[in-house]
């Protein structure tokens, strides 16, 4: 996978999007529906087009609960995951109802089972 | 009573969001997200006691309005996927809590579930039409 520019700023902007949710359904109580439905009308409005759904795709990672992303640092590597599994998946179903959700549960388990590798 | 509750929300998210994106041309980002941010706040709010499982339902549902107008051109095609979103969000309840993006699978499950049952009537349908010995009985007839 060759990185180049557009490709880094899906990383970025997957990352950035994960982690706010996280911060907001964990450090903030505003709970994951509400946290990612904000990330999401925030992206769709300030965010032009396809990158707002890889902003939206990823803020289901950091609706995760904290036996699953236990930190901050956690929520940050499921954020560069989700990204990488986007860039990786981005033809793969596209039009299907749930295809980011379902995106972001493949990241999900990965970033769960190296953060259970980790310790 | 309850799984009725939760297959009417389902339905009304579904086609909340598949209207804002399809009809409104407002985009599947901001319909679906929409529709969750309001769901999550307005549920709790009215439905104390159920009020935390139908925004659930609804942020389901509306992953699954997501889907283009491709896979589903009609809103009887919205209407079938929420019903198969509520059924399989009650089925489902206890697998893989706190994953997230576990809604989004069981509205991309019901997504394929749907154009997969509306594919195999089409063919289905086809292949009778097709049918020699059906023929042979309207020329009999």
């Amino acid at each position: 996978m060759t990185m180049d520019k557009s490709k880094i700023k899906i990383l970025l902007l997957a990352i950035g999007s994960t982690s706010l949710t996280w911060m907001l359904n964990h450090h903030f109580g505003l709970g994951p529906i509400v946290a990612s439905g904000l990330i999401g009308v925030v992206a769709a409005l300030f965010i032009p087009g396809a990158l707002a759904g890889i902003a939206y795709t990823s803020s289901f990672v950091g609706m995760s609960s904290l036996t699953v992303l236990p930190s901050f640092f956690i929520a940050l590597l499921g954020g560069l995951i989700a990204g990488m599994v986007i860039i990786a998946t981005t033809e793969v179903y596209a039009g299907i109802g749930g295809k980011g959700g379902t995106t972001a549960a493949a990241a999900t388990l990965v970033t769960k089972a190296i953060s259970g590798l980790i310790g | 009573m309850n799984i009725l509750l939760i297959i009417f929300t389902a339905i009304a998210a579904g086609l909340a969001t598949y209207i804002i994106a399809n009809y409104l041309n407002k985009g599947a980002v901001l319909a679906s997200a929409s529709v969750t941010l309001v769901s999550g706040i307005i549920f709790p709010y009215f439905f104390p006691s159920m009020g935390t499982t139908l925004m659930v339902v609804a942020a389901c549902a509306s992953y699954g309005g997501m889907v283009s107008r491709k896979n589903a051109p009609s809103l009887i095609d919205m209407i079938m996927i929420s019903s198969i979103i509520g059924l399989l969000f009650t089925l489902t309840t206890t697998a893989y809590a706190g994953v997230g993006g576990r809604l989004g699978t069981i509205a991309a499950i019901s997504c394929f579930t749907w154009i997969g049952v509306r594919n195999s009537a089409v063919a289905a349908n086809r292949a009778r039409k097709g049918d020699p010995y059906s023929k042979s009985v309207g020329v009999w007839q």
